[in-house]
């Protein structure tokens, strides 16, 4: 490069970058500030995006469930509490569902009270696991912890996919881990039960 | 005449039973927001910021690459969240999780890791859900003491191995999930 062309392109700075200490400063102090502004711009985005959807749907599904009536849903608790193979999926599958999806988290866990002693630790592992895997779907369900997936879903949003397709997954999948887990979690409090005895 | 009137109350009383609850469904909720929702993010926006701005981003983007974007680390990951010790103290609040979760997004956002890790990621942060509550959740349910005592080893043992479980049952269910780019 040579002289002319090293004028011509100073020539477009109107104003020299500070050097030396105050420079120094002025960097740090644009630089502290740029982490506030992001976080900033960061936070009108989710407010933006998810916050008005998520009002209207918990004041959708809170007036649905006033509606229905806690109480209804003590007849599953009930059901659930009979001896069987056939009633593992409804102690572990449909009972834990139910429960978060109407009395959410943390209430869900008390309708352990019409299961006999042996199946409620089993109960609580699987209705405690499910308060996530809902939120994909559900997230009037456990909407102070809601970051554990929208923080993830934050990153498939931005890359441009649907949410749809990763929120049925995880609520699926969640299905099934739960269900394993009420089962394993009963074979070892059974154990442990016998064991103490 | 006493009929008609009486069937102008019930009216009256269904519809504004009906506005009523849905009146108060929409403060519960708003409520919930304020109190519970736009303080994490608040929060999480912080953080964002900082990783974004700052070289902590590049620095967890090495450590969590290697570990997040692979099968047998994710299985570390969920291995050392369940180990009965670590896992009551990552419970409470969600907030190890929820952090984690958040970093995990900025990561996949940036196109770090592969979108399709996100299923089995959102298990691997989180077999440690609930550990810090088991008493509190089993008095919830009404259990006896003595089911309490069994119940905290047993349910914390249980995620030793559904931990990791998991993250497998995740990992081929996310088979076909945002591979097509």
């Amino acid at each position: 490069m040579n002289l002319q062309s090293l004028i011509l392109l100073s020539a477009d700075v109107t104003v020299d970058k500070q050097t030396g200490f105050l420079g120094a400063l002025a960097t740090a102090a644009e630089d502290f500030i740029k982490v506030f502004n992001k976080g900033g711009s960061v936070l009108l985005s989710l407010m933006g995006g998810i916050l008005p959807t998520l009002i209207v749907l918990l004041t959708a599904v809170n007036a649905l469930v006033r509606l229905i009536g806690a109480e209804r849903i003590e007849n599953l608790g009930k059901a659930a509490a009979r001896p069987g193979l056939q009633w593992y999926p409804v102690r572990y599958i449909i009972l834990p569902f139910v429960a978060v999806f109407v009395l959410t988290n943390p209430m869900a866990y008390t309708m352990g009270r019409f299961l006999p002693e042996r199946f409620k630790p089993a109960f609580y592992d699987s209705a405690v696991s499910f308060v996530h895997p809902i939120l994909g779907i559900f997230p009037h369900a456990n909407p102070g912890e809601l970051f554990v997936y929208v923080g993830i879903a934050t990153g498939i949003q931005q890359l441009g996919f649907g949410l749809g397709d990763l929120a049925v997954r995880y609520l699926l999948v969640g299905l099934v881990v739960i269900f394993i887990r009420g089962i394993v979690t009963e074979a070892i409090t059974a154990r442990m039960m016998k064991k103490g005895a | 005449m006493g009929a008609f009137n009486s069937l102008i109350v019930k009216i009256g009383r269904g519809v504004g039973g009906v506005v009523g609850t849905l009146y108060q469904a929409g403060r519960d909720s708003v409520d919930t927001v304020i109190r519970n929702v736009i303080p994490f993010m608040a929060f999480i926006s912080f953080i964002i910021g900082l990783i974004l701005t700052t070289g902590i981003g590049d620095w967890i983007a090495k450590g969590l690459k290697g570990s997040a974007s692979t099968l047998p680390g994710l299985l570390l990951i969920s291995v050392v969240c369940a180990i009965p010790l670590i896992s009551p103290l990552l419970g409470p609040g969600a907030v190890i999780a929820q952090i984690v979760g958040t970093l995990l997004g900025v990561e996949i956002g940036k196109g770090n890791i592969p979108a399709q890790y996100s299923l089995p990621a959102l298990f691997a942060i989180n077999p440690q859900v609930g550990c810090d509550f088991i008493p509190v959740g089993l008095a919830l349910g009404e259990a006896e003491p003595e089911t309490v005592e069994i119940g905290v080893p047993a349910v914390l043992i249980s995620r030793l191995f559904t931990g990791p479980l998991s993250v497998v049952i995740a990992y081929f269910a996310s088979f076909g999930l945002y591979t097509s780019k």
